[in-house]
């Protein structure tokens, strides 16, 4: 298995986590890390019915949380000398990472083991390891 | 502690328009500058810890953005620069465009969580089109503040 260019697919603030491990493997592999935070499509609407928020309010608390986890986990990965990519994203997950995937000739996708990233290791065509 | 972006960002801590053409040498321009404004004391340590970073990844966030940014203790506060350019500076963002508008943001070491936050609030902003739109447009530096501000509200 090649281990050259990563991507470690957050879908929540809570995946941040796993980050060390997904640092750890790029370094042992010395291998690029992109780090790609997903606003899925739905998520927002639905948060909004729960809480009774408006959208916009929460569309910003959301990305501005987004960021701070893509830069947390830049920052870790800069004391292991681990070199990242930011990106954060709204829309299907699986379709977004595809994208990335094909873009930046991605060779494996890093993913917090949880039921909603169930579809990404199914649809994923590189191989995908669960932190 | 809400942070504001158009509060940390001073007015002599604008550039409008950028002379150099390089990297390394915008990132000198933007230090001399504050330097020269008295917005930061150890210009040399500053850039040092700019390049450091610029060495181990690019900065560049594509859309024309770059946002360098460090922590070091060669600033005593969060401090936050801005420059354009309008020839536009090869950051090697992932997107292969030039940067025109740069961001620069440090502060001490042992302040990472505002430094974090701050890197989060302008990352957001920067993602609106028509926030870039009018930064590229904007007169004066009290133009580009009031942009800033009406946005991030």
């Amino acid at each position: 298995m090649k281990l050259k260019k990563a991507i470690f697919v957050l879908t929540d603030s809570n995946d941040q986590h796993v980050a060390e491990s997904a640092i750890q493997l790029c370094k042992k592999f010395k291998s690029k890390l992109f780090v790609l935070f997903i606003i899925e499509t739905g998520r927002i609407s639905r948060l909004a019915r729960l809480t009774q928020k408006k959208s916009d309010m929460l569309r910003k608390k959301i990305e501005d949380e987004g960021w701070q986890s893509l830069y947390l986990i830049e920052d870790e990965a800069d004391k292991t000398g681990v070199s990242t990519s930011l990106h954060l994203e709204n829309g299907f997950a699986t379709t977004i990472v595809k994208k990335y995937v094909d873009a930046y000739n991605i060779d494996t996708l890093l993913v917090k083991r949880k039921n909603e990233t169930k579809k990404l290791f199914v649809s994923s065509m590189v191989p995908v390891i669960g932190l | 502690m809400i942070l504001k972006i158009s509060e940390v960002l001073k007015p002599e801590a604008i550039i409008m328009k950028m002379k150099s053409k390089e990297k390394i040498a915008v990132l000198k321009e933007l230090v001399d500058h504050m330097v020269d404004n008295e917005l930061v004391e150890d210009g040399e340590e500053f850039q040092k810890a700019l390049a450091k970073r610029e060495n181990l990844e690019s900065t560049g966030i594509g859309d024309g953005i770059a946002i360098p940014h460090a922590r070091t203790d060669a600033v005593k506060g969060l401090v936050l620069a801005f420059a354009r350019s309008e020839q536009g500076v090869d950051f090697s963002a992932i997107d292969g465009k030039p940067s025109h508008l740069i961001f620069l943001i440090a502060s001490p070491v042992d302040r990472k969580s505002e430094y974090i936050m701050a890197l989060a609030k302008l990352s957001r902003l920067l993602r609106k089109q028509e926030v870039r739109r009018l930064l590229k447009d904007a007169d004066n530096p009290n133009e580009i503040l009031n942009i800033i501000k009406k946005n991030e509200e």
